[in-house]
Parts: structure tokens; C-alpha cells; sequence
């Protein structure tokens, strides 16, 4: 996949992430309101390409006033991914020379591999992800399972092991798919299932479509490392 | 400027440690009084859960779910609430009950003139589950907010 490609697709894929948030913000207070408004335009356009460095300036501006506004991101790690792949399609753009793109790009890639690999990082050193009882807490008594059937979850230990170390294999291995392009779509495909998973158990909906935003480019930051090694 | 630096950075250069431990839950309680100075008698859960989900409506919650995520911004503000007072996130809590009464999710008695909410603490010790209470806000006057008249 070539930058430019890679990097469009991005756009595309986070301004529908960016509209997906904004429409949310739309039924809230304000400025929130306001600001989901003038996001879910800017939205647009970095869908259909217009300007995209302004485009993108805009959607920083009001991502700063969002942040200070709730002092802190607002929906967790979806607002910090949002910002981090804003800035790196943003910088991308602003970058003086092809060299300073791919830093930018490739930094972008990195903190995606991380957010699995430290993920199943902070899991594995702990004895009670890998036993299964951190899970169990999940779904017996966060705030997360959307309903009480979900929480039911709780009810089936074994089930819970199974998926604890699931999830800790997948995230650890994970930097491992960037040796192999199709191993590293695989990892995606499963990624994205993962997220879908979280979205309908726990409602965590805006991490769903914001992740896949950084997808195309750790598939482009892949073919780069091929290339240099 | 330095403010806007704290805030920015940890986003900048995250650190990804989602559900690295399972802290203590918190739990939004709210309560009316007819007196600023009172305390509730009784205390209510707020948006509670519903049995189950239908297919569909899982769906149309991926695409669009602000009470959701309006109800997680919650307990980001109340897991503040609990680690350090902040008038923020006191405020940021009340309002959005108070915006709950006034679209009738959540039913103040008729005689109500205050809010006041409460944050308990769900933590499993040694397998076991134990509450703590451990914030009750100041009142909150239902009349500025247009939910008395």
C-alpha cells in the first residue's frame, strides 16, 4: 500500500469516526453542541478529500478546546487514538520532506501496535488477568455490561479463563504480524472483531470505529519495514 | 499554557493500560430535599440497566450511543469525584442529573426543590464484594435549571 493511498483511506475511515462522535455530541450540552456540529461538517469534507490540511487543522483546534473543556478526553482512550490519528494524517500533510512523513505516519503505527501489545502487557504480569478473575470482576460489578444478561457473564468462570487468555495471546502477538502483510490483515480482522466485541459487551462503540482509522497505515508502515529490512 | 500541556501530553504519548487492574466501581446515587441544608431519606440508582438487548438495538448503539457514553463520562468524573475533590467534576455530574430529571429519566418527588448525589464504591476483596461510601455532593437547586417552575 503507498502512503497516499494509505493515507486517504485513513481520512476516509476517520471521518467517519469523527461524524460517528459528533452526532453523539449533538444530543448533549454545550459548547459540546455546537462543536459536534462544526466536527460532524469537517467530518464531511475529510470523507470527501477537500481540503484536507485545513481540514484536519480545524478538527485539531476543536479537538484542543474539547480536551480542555472536559478537562482530560472525554470518552477515554477513543478521544486519545482520535487525536493521535488525526495528528499523524495532519503532520503528514504539514511534513517538509518525505522522510518527516513517514516519521509522523510510522509513529502513529508504533503507538497502534502498542495499544495491543501493552494492552496484553498490563494483563499478563497480572495474576488475576491470568487467572481469570479480572474478567470476572469486568462483567460482576464494573459499570461496563450493558445489560444485566451480559453481566450474567460473571456466572461462567471457565468460559471467562478461556477468553482472559485469548485476548492476552492476541494482544501480546500482535507485533509479531508485522513480519507478514497477510498475517498482519489477519491480526486486523481479529482486532476489529475484538473491538466489535467491547462495543456490543461494554458498549464501548467509539473505540469500534476509531481504531480501524489507524489500520491502513501500520498496513502501509508494514510494506515500508519490508522494504528497509 | 502549562495546564494545556498536562492535558495534552498524556494523549500525545499514551499509555495504553486498559483494565490493566479492577479498581474500585463507582455508583451515582441521587437524592432530593425540600432544604438546602438536609439529607435525603432515600436515594435512588441512576440509569439503571436494562435486562437485555435485542439484537437491533445493539446495532443502532454501535452507530449512535450518547446516553452510554454520557453515563461513562459519569464515571470518569466520579472516579476524580473519589480520588480528589473537584468542583468540575461535582458540577459536570450534577448537571447531567439534573438534565435527566428534567427530561423525566430520572422522577423527583413533587415537593423536591434540591439534588443532592451520593458515590458509592463497589471493590472485590479476597473475592468478596464490598461497598464503601465515599463522596456526597453538596445541594444542587432544581429552579435554575428550569426542572421547577
Amino acid at each position: 500500500m503507498t502512503l497516499e493511498f494509505a493515507v486517504r483511506l485513513a481520512e476516509i475511515i476517520l471521518g467517519f469516526a469523527i461524524l460517528q462522535q459528533s452526532l453523539e455530541f449533538v444530543r448533549g450540552f454545550q459548547p459540546e453542541k455546537t462543536l459536534g456540529l462544526i466536527r460532524a461538517l469537517l467530518a464531511i469534507l475529510l470523507i470527501l478529500g477537500a481540503q484536507p490540511l485545513l481540514v484536519e487543522t480545524a478538527l485539531i483546534i476543536t479537538s484542543v478546546i474539547l480536551i480542555t473543556r472536559f478537562h482530560g478526553p472525554y470518552n477515554g482512550g477513543s478521544d486519545t487514538m482520535t487525536v493521535l490519528v488525526l495528528g499523524g494524517l495532519w503532520l503528514s500533510h504539514l511534513a517538509p520532506s518525505r522522510y518527516w512523513q513517514e516519521i509522523a505516519l510510522g509513529y502513529l503505527a508504533i503507538q497502534l501496535m502498542l495499544s495491543y501489545f501493552q494492552s496484553g502487557w498490563v494483563k499478563v504480569v497480572n495474576a488475576d488477568w491470568r487467572s481469570g478473575v479480572a474478567l470476572r470482576q469486568v462483567f460482576a460489578f464494573t459499570v461496563y455490561p450493558v445489560s444485566n444478561q451480559v453481566r450474567l457473564l460473571a456466572d461462567r468462570p471457565r468460559l471467562l479463563l478461556y477468553m482472559s487468555w485469548v485476548v492476552i495471546i492476541f494482544e501480546l502477538l500482535f507485533p509479531l504480524a508485522l513480519l507478514h502483510q497477510t498475517a498482519l490483515i489477519v491480526a486486523l480482522f481479529i482486532a476489529g472483531l475484538f473491538h466489535l466485541a467491547n462495543a456490543l459487551l461494554f458498549g464501548l462503540n467509539r473505540f469500534f470505529w476509531i481504531w480501524p482509522a489507524a489500520y491502513p497505515i501500520i498496513i502501509w508502515f508494514q510494506t515500508r519495514l519490508m522494504d528497509v529490512f | 499554557m502549562f495546564k494545556l500541556f498536562r492535558l495534552i501530553l498524556p494523549i500525545l504519548f499514551p499509555s495504553w493500560r486498559f483494565f490493566s487492574w479492577i479498581g474500585p466501581s463507582p455508583r451515582v446515587e441521587v437524592g432530593f430535599v425540600t432544604d438546602a441544608n438536609a439529607s435525603p431519606t432515600d436515594w435512588l440508582s441512576i440509569f439503571p440497566q436494562p435486562e437485555k438487548l435485542s439484537f437491533a438495538s445493539s446495532l443502532v448503539r454501535l452507530l449512535h450511543n450518547p446516553q452510554w457514553n454520557e453515563r461513562l463520562y459519569i464515571n470518569t468524573c466520579a472516579e476524580h469525584l473519589f480520588e480528589s475533590h473537584s468542583e468540575f467534576h461535582e458540577q459536570q455530574i450534577a448537571q447531567r442529573l439534573l438534565s435527566a430529571v428534567k427530561s423525566g429519566e430520572i422522577i423527583a418527588p413533587e415537593a423536591a426543590q434540591y439534588l443532592i448525589f451520593r458515590i458509592r464504591t463497589l471493590v472485590s476483596e479476597h473475592e468478596k464484594l464490598t461497598e464503601n461510601f465515599v463522596f456526597i455532593s453538596r445541594s444542587f437547586s432544581l429552579l435554575p435549571y428550569g426542572v421547577k417552575k
